[in-house]
């Protein structure tokens, strides 16, 4: 008896496992036609905001977050825009813990049927890991941070075209900038370059040393990993003649681990060049250290109102969020303008954006890749002693 | 013939017949009232049957009711920690083993189905394998089985503790590996394997690429599993794995290859976590290193220890309780339904505290909520930012919880004084007995509530990790068994 | 299983040839050479050492007496930085502190170690005493499950960004310099960290030496029962080991906060492992033991992250406890266990 109920279950196990490879094949068409779902816009609008709210990269996370909902309350409180209103719902990347969050937020948007763009997310590893997610959900992202060269050319990461965007310019803006600050304005001649093993800054401090080495630096390369707290080793490997070290990390928490346990083994006087990862004021405060950010238009009044309400902290690093934020709703509202909407279509009037001005000090269009056609450059910052980040160059 | 002899026990009965064995019924501890007749009926039905009765209780509240995205957290999440306690049942429960590394297991199913079954590319070398499900599946169960060999015969020289440290090493190495030390770009490092293909069987003739169709593949490996597992817990293996968890000298000299068995523990049930590994990551579409980690592994202890460990059906059961709250408090999850949840579990642990006696519930019910009222009103009129807080999205409860739970505007210090001051009359409670435990529990009660609104529910995702640690300690000391485990009586 | 002399020859030849042959590759093969780099590397390991060699001593001492794996004491070590970045903060801090810089500091050590005791004791009368008489596994389950809710209480409580201590600009960046500018250069925390480790251990070794503590700690290690019918109450003394090892393990956390300033709530996952190998390198349930295998296992560390690819640095150590516990269970000075049927 009891050997025919076992037997009878192993045959309803096994008959449940064909019915899920024989019933699926009805169902694939249903996940791809999420991105041609239509939904009723209404008078609120739901766009997604997919940050390092908590973890270690928090510092940065949160200056996005703020400067998104910036703009999204400033234009909530238009009285052109009362029937078009945005609601915003954030998601916990908690970029530098584990980006299988990215992949948890990118999928919990993408069930969420009203949910019609995404701002965000920030890390570059982010956008690599949860792109096959907003890809097959049909959404449209754009990142106010994620820098990595390789993201927009289609084949090295992964194809994402027409899907992300972004409002910063690229490492490969970034990297000429501070090799040109290093040779030109500092004229080091030797320098150390330490990643942190992430795709940002590999491509980063690969193309800073390209260029470095091309005009006769000497330059020597070490890595650590977003885990380690001891550099003990690491630092005592540095010869006490170099001149800078160029780190461009993205947890400044770490920086700033980095720089005392420098200063406690005697090699103070070497010099920290850091990348808009470690844009964190208050978070990485070695006086002196310097920092290539993100370009900002200074005398646009929107920035001045937020400098001003953050008592003179303008959070640099999360100023391109408040332009994708800016992008995102616009593509929403256009795509809304008959009542009903797709994801979509949200993506193509991402792609047709065409702002005329905004706070980072040049128009906004995007080429077929996802990049900004402006020609932006990076701006470097360099830390007092008060720990603010003053602008240099 | 039964002549007894008074004196000598069990000298009554026939011959051929071990009174001793018969009697073996009424020796067990059995529990009183309408608990302990339920439990008895339960026993009484065979495995099998319990199964049957088990999988509608699975299956009916899933489907159709639940939108997509809730299929893929609860449903899915819940399979999936089902196979793996399954397995590790097989190690801790079965064998008595303790495996702190299991999780890694899980991780190289996850990244070997990923590398099999995906296009992955990293420091110049591209990797481009599209093996068909059932392939890559087997694989991954293959290589998996033969690591849990690997792992089991290094445990032949090792006591209990220390092979506890040496799984636990395994265990980070897997982390170590797969973070940094790849030189050819085969995983990726921390950004994980990203690029994963659905599961396709026999040349893209039936591809699962839906969560309700995972959900179908994942029932049916559960049961599957169960089945087998079942089987050979009955057969001699099992019986042989059952004495060797007790006592491994005896085992040994009944002539039981307890080396062998142990290997053979570990192999079956790193084989099942690869099974487990390899559907996830097709599911998730992804492996990344930081999901086969220790928040993982105690998951799947909790589920294990809360089922009761050696019990099948526990683990579907620990399976259900444990995901199902491990997700209803998680960060995306609105946070009504983990409100109405923390009200409710604290409603429960007053009735278990105060069980004995009816009226000191309805004191310790009226009591908190009286004393609530006043202190809240006092605060109102002495501090006013006391109160005017606002409360994280209470849905229906907004106006009761308003009047009654002190929310400052700026909780900050205050609510981590109150967290730590809550633990030391949790302690409090747990040691004092009689009306004094009752005079203590009223406050305890308040502020528990006050630091759920100002603190935990803030930050659900971390509270029930915390809840996990806690109900670990307290399902160890109260009820070592569990649920459905069978409590072992040490002896000498 | 007593090894012969002539084993334990064989034993230490091997060893001595190993390290040997290391400083042959550190000298003169590896790129990074220099007997200024070894040295360095060798100070960095003694500091790092001593902090394993007091969190080794809470494993050592209370496995000697509960024969328990405290998986929780990693944790206590991580609560106790955080006490002294508490205290640390509530006066001052290093740029303005409210008190004389060397008051400030004992102060962190004081509270921090009295702080991480009270929590020792805590675990123990809650987590694990109930538990004396149950089988091995369920203790260590229970101390998993205080591991986690350790690690995430701080997290809630204290947010999951990393902080950092503040270097203090006397002892944390200024330092003695062997052998010239460009020579060895040690802070002047690090000789204070060395010299409060070798201070707190010797006041443990005589303890355990000279006290009627720690005569009824030996007691009580060596057969409970009869310690009992000898009139020590072992409850007493059990609690007084959990106090002791974690107040050590609290003071361990704070000179890493004052050494490498970054603390966050999983520092004591990897800490406690490594503490853990030190003591069973050093020989468990030995307190001379724990010291030599943490100051060993800080110098295997160091002289890894120097030499080899830094990640590879973890999987070396575990290694080592791995190849220690296959091939010599009993550690370095440890007694060989008996098995009793």
């Amino acid at each position: 008896m009891r050997k025919f109920v076992v037997a009878a279950l192993l045959a309803a196990g096994v008959a449940a496992l064909a019915s899920a490879a024989l019933g699926s094949t009805k169902s694939p068409a249903r996940v791809s036609s999420a991105g041609s779902a239509l939904v009723t816009c209404g008078k609120t609008r739901t766009i997604g905001l997919a940050a390092p709210i908590t973890g270690p990269a928090a510092a940065i996370g949160n200056q996005q977050v703020r400067w998104a909902k910036y703009y999204v309350k400033r234009w909530n409180a238009q009285k052109a825009n009362k029937n078009k209103q945005i609601k915003v719902i954030s998601g916990d990347t908690q970029l530098g813990v584990d980006t299988a969050f990215a992949v948890k937020v990118a999928k919990s948007f993408a069930s969420n049927s009203k949910l019609l763009g995404v701002v965000g997310p920030a890390g570059s590893q982010e956008v690599v890991a949860s792109t096959s997610s907003y890809k097959r959900a049909g959404l449209g992202y754009v990142s106010g941070s994620a820098t990595r060269t390789t993201l927009t050319d289609g084949h090295t990461d992964g194809n994402r075209r027409g899907y992300f965007f972004r409002t910063v310019p690229n490492d490969g803006a970034q990297a000429p900038v501070v090799a040109n600050w290093m040779t030109k304005k500092l004229k080091w001649k030797r320098v150390y370059i330490i990643d942190d093993q992430e795709t940002y800054s590999q491509g980063l401090a690969d193309g800073v040393q390209k260029i470095l080495r091309a005009r006769g630096v000497k330059v020597t390369r070490d890595s650590i990993s977003q885990n380690d707290s001891d550099f003990s080793s690491k630092i005592a490997k540095i010869p006490s003649n170099t001149q800078g070290i160029y780190i461009p990390w993205q947890l400044a928490p770490q920086a700033q681990t980095f720089g005392q346990q420098l200063k406690a083994a005697g090699k103070g006087k070497i010099k920290l060049f850091g990348s808009d990862g470690l844009f964190a004021p208050g978070v990485w405060k070695i006086a002196g250290s310097y920092d290539s950010a993100f370009p900002y238009n200074p005398t646009d009044p929107a920035v001045k109102t937020y400098i001003k309400a953050h008592k003179g902290n303008g959070e640099f690093f999360g100023l391109p969020s408040y332009v994708a934020a800016q992008v995102v709703v616009g593509a929403v509202t256009k795509a809304c303008a008959d009542g009903k909407a797709t994801r979509a279509e949200v993506r193509k009037a991402i792609a047709k954006t065409n702002l005329k001005t905004s706070i980072l000090g040049f128009p906004v269009r995007f080429v077929k890749s996802g990049e900004m056609r402006a020609p932006a450059t990076f701006g470097v910052f360099q830390i007092q002693s008060n720990g603010s980040f003053k602008r240099i160059g | 013939m039964s002549e007894s002899t008074p004196g000598i026990p069990g000298s009554g009965g026939q011959i051929g017949i071990d009174t001793w064995v018969e009697q073996a019924d009424e020796r067990i501890e059995r529990r009183g009232g309408l608990a302990g007749r339920i439990t008895r009926i339960w026993e009484r039905i065979p495995a099998a049957g319990k199964l049957a009765l088990l999988t509608p209780a699975i299956l009916v509240p899933f489907l159709p009711l639940v939108s997509e995205g809730n299929l893929f957290n609860y449903g899915i999440f819940i399979l999936i920690y089902a196979l793996l306690a399954l397995g590790l049942n097989v190690v801790v429960g079965f064998a008595g083993l303790l495996d702190l590394g299991y999780v890694a297991f899980f991780g190289f199913g996850a990244y070997t189905y990923a590398f099999l079954s995906g296009t992955h590319g990293n420091k110049g070398h591209t990797y481009t394998h599209h093996w068909d499900a059932q392939w890559s599946i087997l694989m991954a169960v293959l290589i998996c089985a033969v690591l849990g060999l690997f792992l089991g015969s290094s445990s032949r020289r090792l006591l209990g503790d220390y092979l506890a440290i040496v799984t636990l090493f395994f265990g980070q190495a897997f982390v170590v590996f797969t973070n940094a030390a790849d030189p050819y770009g085969i995983t990726n490092g921390s950004n994980g394997l990203a690029n994963v293909a659905p599961l396709t069987f026999f040349g893209g003739h039936f591809t699962i690429s839906s969560t309700r169709g995972y959900y179908w593949f994942l029932l049916g490996c559960v049961m599957v599993v169960m089945v087998i597992l079942y089987c050979i817990s009955e057969s001699r293996t099992g019986r042989a794995w059952k004495a060797s968890r007790e006592d491994p000298l005896a085992a040994e000299l009944m002539g039981m290859p307890v080396n062998r068995l142990k290997i053979m523990a570990f192999s079956i049930g790193a084989a099942i976590a690869g099974l487990a590994g390899s559907v996830f990551a097709a599911a998730q579409t992804g492996a990344f290193p930081q999901n086969f980690g220790t928040q993982v592994l105690i998951l799947i202890y909790a589920v294990v220890i809360l089922g009761g460990t050696g019990s099948l059906t526990g683990m579907l059961v620990g399976a259900i309780v444990i995901i199902a709250s491990n997700q209803v408090l998680d960060s995306t999850s609105p946070p009504n339904v983990a409100r109405v949840l923390f009200y409710v579990a604290l409603i429960a642990a007053v009735y278990f505290t105060m069980r004995r006696s009816w009226v000191k519930m309805l004191i310790a019910f009226a009591g908190t909520a009286v004393f609530g009222l006043v202190v809240h009103a006092i605060v109102d009129a002495v501090w006013s930012r006391g109160t005017a807080g606002h409360v994280t999205s209470g849905g229906f409860l907004t106006g009761v919880i308003r009047h009654w739970v002190l929310l400052p505007t700026n909780p900050g210090r205050l609510a981590v004084y109150g967290y730590l001051l809550m633990i030391v009359c949790v302690v409090a409670v747990v040691q004092l007995k009689g009306w004094w435990r009752l005079i203590v529990l009223v406050p305890t009660l308040y502020l528990t509530a006050f630091v759920w609104e100002n603190l935990l529910v803030q930050n659900p995702a971390v509270t029930r990790y915390v809840l996990f640690g806690a109900l670990l300690i307290a399902v160890m000391t109260i009820r070592p068994q569990g649920l459905f485990g069978t409590a072992k009586v040490e002896i000498g | 299983m007593n090894s012969t002399l002539g084993q334990r020859l064989g034993n230490l030849s091997g060893l001595a040839l190993a390290l040997v042959a290391f400083m042959f590759y550190a000298v003169y093969l590896s790129p990074t050479q220099g007997w200024t780099f070894f040295f360095q590397l060798t100070v960095n390991g003694i500091i790092l050492g001593s902090l394993y060699a007091l969190i080794a001593l809470g494993y050592t001492m209370v496995y000697g007496i509960l024969k328990l794996l405290n998986f929780a004491h990693g944790d206590v070590y991580m609560i106790g930085s955080f006490i002294g970045f508490g205290v640390l903060t509530l006066l001052g801090g290093p740029l303005n502190p409210a008190i004389p810089v060397a008051l400030l500091v004992t102060c962190m050590f004081v509270v921090a170690m009295l702080g991480s005791g009270l929590l020792g004791l805590a675990i123990e009368r809650f987590a694990y005493r109930p538990l004396r008489d149950a089988p091995r596994i369920a203790p260590l389950i229970s101390a998993l499950g205080v591991a986690f809710f350790l690690e995430n209480s701080a997290l809630l409580l204290f947010g999951s960004q990393f902080r950092n201590y503040d270097g203090f600009d006397l002892i944390s960046y200024n330092g003695i310099h062997l052998g010239g500018d460009n020579g060895v250069f040690v802070q002047y925390l690090g000789v204070i960290v060395i010299v409060g480790a070798v201070v707190l251990m010797l006041a443990l070794l005589g303890l355990v030496r000279w006290t009627r503590l720690g005569k009824a700690m030996r007691a009580v290690s060596f057969d409970r029962e009869g310690a009992a019918m000898m009139g020590i109450d072992p409850d007493r003394v059990i609690a007084a080991t959990f106090f002791i090892g974690s107040a050590l393990a609290g003071a361990a956390g704070v000179m890493f906060g004052l050494l490498f300033s970054q603390i966050y709530h999983l520092m004591g996952f990897l800490a406690g492992l490594k503490g853990f190998t030190a003591a069973v390198v050093g020989g468990i349930g030995s307190i001379p033991g724990a010291m030599l295998g943490g100051i060993l296992v800080g110098l295997i560390e160091s002289w890894a992250k120097g030499y080899l690819n830094g990640n590879v640095s973890d999987l070396v150590v575990f290694g080592i406890l791995i190849g220690v516990m296959l091939v010599r269970p009993s550690g370095l000075l440890g007694t060989p266990a008996l098995q009793k049927v």
